[in-house]
């Protein structure tokens, strides 16, 4: 639900920096979409612009030479992708480490019986809700980061062949032909 | 510290059925290795693709599950009670944290093993050597766990002393890792976790079951057994457990996990990076079925140790009959005796129990052997080193390192989970910051790199020096003042073995990144390797980043670096 909320802010978000990466970016963008041919206008046509940008954008990175550093994220996909990962790792702290902690600050209230199940609260929230939850969030984040991958244009299945001599369409923005 | 050897409880005879099942099981191990090797080369794996996640999901299991799942963690959950739980949460929530930070970057880093990830990450013979020496120490370590395990067990299916049962159990597993070997028989993972599991929730379900514990759902159904239990079983940080050391046991579980080099192989040998996260995803399911279950089986073995000795609940805990540190190792087969069930089918738990601890051995004796003998002899000491020599290298290697791991059996420090989380902390510790530094921050040079290592070791071997060793050594029991006593007891308290990593994964990151930064930036090459890691442009199957940049850039990346040199295959 909060993804179609994303989505937006990146549109608007984007239309500043795409005009700044045209001007950093200079002459190799012109060349990319001379060599994209007509596959922008494919993506905007099907996805109606949003995840045509970000294509754009991801066809216009040349990831080999922007910096990696966990804190300053330097492409887009990388901004996108480490707001997934961080917000999973606080929901992952708290899962792990709050009901400990709680138990810490409140034995009295924490090791309550359950109704029903019987077990104490903080066994229960602890043995069994934490590795669940992590369970939970791993299949979260998997999904995610797939549609993250779709939002940029990028298909993992057609996995490229090192023999494979038209591999070259498919790193391009995974456009399938 | 050190614990009982014995399992005073335990039915200790030979017992023809249950020895005709542990042979079975590890046959079927060989036989299905060996076909599906054959398999292997006739295209099976091209087909296999479509299974990619679930299968590797269960590698993943399989690889993960050693004596110290199978046994040490229902012991420490019926033992230490709330505390026990710091395992269960540590040895499972870190594959998250390996998802979102590791594994599809490790996969498109496309190096199999730790010295070798270390070593071209940071351009550094010497931090390949630190790497190498830390994944030795980690496979023996973490053997003496299994070693234990085995020992035990096997007493109650051979019937013999724990010493020689130790001595044969270690023969045993080496003579498996010879025949494996030269059968060429892979190891078929998906179907040694399927066995392993079907052999634990059997436990649990017809314990629980014939007990009337439970129906369908003893993972859940044990919650009503907790008005029975001892206090002892759920009250939170009593005795010496105190917040501050169940919080520090879960981190080190949790970044050991992390860093351990043996988990991180299997990210390797998927299809894709997508397929790295999906079955990482999986892999984490399949540990769970046996985690949920585990704290069920603790809870039946407590109550029925009560009720077979006529004890209270309260007596398992303290006193005279009160469960001892190898009864609770082997809960889960005491839980089996204790009710009553036929000997073939408490053999299979056993059984279950040898299997996990003997293919897990023979995988660590793999990994020591390929560091001595190609990172620290083929690599540093004798460049110039034969194939043959390597081989002899590494023979020694898995005979000394035998050797030391079935002495120190004899007469362990501490209960099988507890043995494991030592590597775990260690691993933790050293390897998890360089793997994370190294991925996530292209300025991480092999200065950084060399000093984090060399404080991360030290940081490990004093805890041990100072908590451990004194019960085995004279001069530093008598400074320590006595063999349980640590030397610098604040330091024991705040950096324990088991829980070294909550103060020195931090450590490592911060001389890690304070030296790289005092220190130049490292080559742009490298730079652009760690950067090919984290693009979301697919790669080749054969493909490493470093192929790809040799290629030179983007566009290149495209079609693909045929590489050339897959040699350093993992054994």
């Amino acid at each position: 639900m909060t993804d179609n909320r994303s989505q937006q802010d990146d549109a608007v978000t984007d239309g500043g920096r795409a005009a700044d990466d045209a001007v950093t970016d200079g002459g190799r963008a012109a060349d990319d979409a001379a060599t994209d041919g007509g596959r922008a206008a494919n993506d905007a046509a099907t996805d109606g612009g949003v995840t045509a940008s970000a294509a754009q954008k991801h066809s216009n990175t040349d990831y080999l030479s922007e910096e990696v550093n966990l804190l300053k994220p330097s492409t887009a996909y990388m901004r996108d992708h480490l707001r997934i990962v961080w917000t999973g790792f606080i929901v992952w702290a708290v899962i792990v480490f709050g009901p400990v902690t709680m138990t810490m600050l409140a034995p009295g209230t924490m090791t309550t019986t359950m109704p029903v199940l019987g077990f104490p609260w903080h066994y229960f929230l602890v043995a069994f809700g934490a590795p669940t939850g992590a369970l939970i969030l791993a299949a979260v984040y998997a999904r995610q980061r797939d549609k993250l991958d779709d939002k940029y244009g990028i298909d993992h299945s057609t996995a490229v062949e090192p023999d494979d001599s038209g591999a070259t369409a498919a790193t391009d923005g995974g456009q399938q032909e | 510290m050190t614990v009982p050897l014995q399992a005073e409880a335990l039915d200790i005879s030979f017992k023809l059925l249950p020895a005709i099942i542990v042979f079975l099981m590890m046959a079927s191990f060989l036989v299905i290795g060996f076909v599906f090797k054959v398999a292997d080369t006739e295209g099976m794996w091209v087909a296999g693709r479509g299974i990619g996640n679930i299968e590797n999901g269960m590698a993943i299991g399989a690889n993960w599950m050693s004596a110290a799942s199978y046994l040490g963690l229902a012991g420490l959950v019926a033992l230490a009670g709330f505390y026990g739980l710091a395992f269960i949460v540590g040895w499972t929530t870190g594959y998250f944290v390996l998802l979102i930070f590791l594994a599809a970057q490790m996969r498109r880093f496309g190096k199999y093993t730790a010295p070798d990830f270390v070593a071209d990450r940071f351009n550094s013979p010497m931090a390949r050597a630190l790497a190498a020496f830390t994944t030795l120490l980690i496979a023996y370590v973490y053997s003496v766990g299994q070693a234990r395990g085995m020992g035990l067990v096997g007493q109650y299916v051979f019937g013999l002393d724990i010493i020689p049962m130790i001595i044969v159990m270690m023969t045993i597993t080496v003579g498996y890792l010879a025949l494996s070997g030269m059968l060429g028989a892979t190891k078929n993972m998906a179907v040694q976790y399927v066995i392993l599991i079907v052999a634990f929730l059997a436990g649990v379900y017809v314990v629980g079951f014939s007990q009337g514990y439970s129906t369908v759902l003893p993972q859940i159904e044990y919650g009503a057994l907790f008005s029975e239990l001892g206090r002892q079983f759920s009250e939170p940080f009593i005795g010496g457990n105190s917040y501050y050391l169940w919080v520090a046991t879960a981190f080190s579980l949790i970044v050991g996990t992390c860093g351990l080099p043996h988990v991180l192989v299997r990210f390797y040998t998927v299809e894709s990076e997508r397929t790295a996260r999906w079955s990482t995803v999986w892999g984490l399911f399949f540990i769970l079925l046996l985690y949920w279950a585990a704290p069920a089986m603790a809870a039946f073995g407590v109550d029925l140790f009560a009720a077979v000795n006529g004890i209270s609940s309260e007596a398992v805990f303290s006193g005279e009959q009160a469960m001892s540190g190898a009864e609770g190792d082997v809960i889960v087969v005491l839980a089996a005796q204790f009710a009553q069930l036929p000997t073939w089918f408490v053999g299979l738990v056993a059984a279950g129990a040898m299997a996990a601890a003997i293919a897990t051995t023979a995988g660590l004796f793999i990994t020591a052997s390929s560091a001595v003998a190609h990172d620290i002899y083929a690599e540093l000491i004798n460049p110039d080193a034969t194939q043959r020599q390597q081989v002899l290298i590494g023979r020694a290697t898995i005979i000394g390192i035998g050797a030391l791991v079935t002495v120190t059996a004899f007469n362990p420090p501490a209960l099988i989970g507890e043995l494991v989380a030592y590597a775990f902390s260690l691993a933790g510790t050293v390897l998890f910051p360089m793997f994370f530094l190294g991925l996530w921050w292209e300025n991480t040079n092999r200065q950084g790199a060399l000093a984090g290592m060399t404080v991360g070791l030290l940081l490990w071997f004093t805890s041990i020096i100072n908590s451990v060793l004194p019960a085995y050594v004279g001069f530093l029991a008598d400074i320590a003042g006595g063999s349980g006593q640590a030397l610098i007891p604040i330091y024991a308290q705040y950096v324990p073995p088991i829980g070294a990593a909550l103060i020195g994964t931090p450590l490592v990151f911060l001389v890690t990144i304070a030296v790289s930064m005092a220190t130049p930036e490292p080559p742009l090459e490298t730079k652009r390797m760690v950067r090919q890691c984290h693009s979301p442009e697919p790669m080749g199957q054969q493909q490493s980043a470093e192929d790809v940049v040799a290629d030179g850039g983007e566009e290149m990346a495209a079609d693909g670096g045929t590489t050339a040199d897959e040699t350093d295959t993992e054994a």
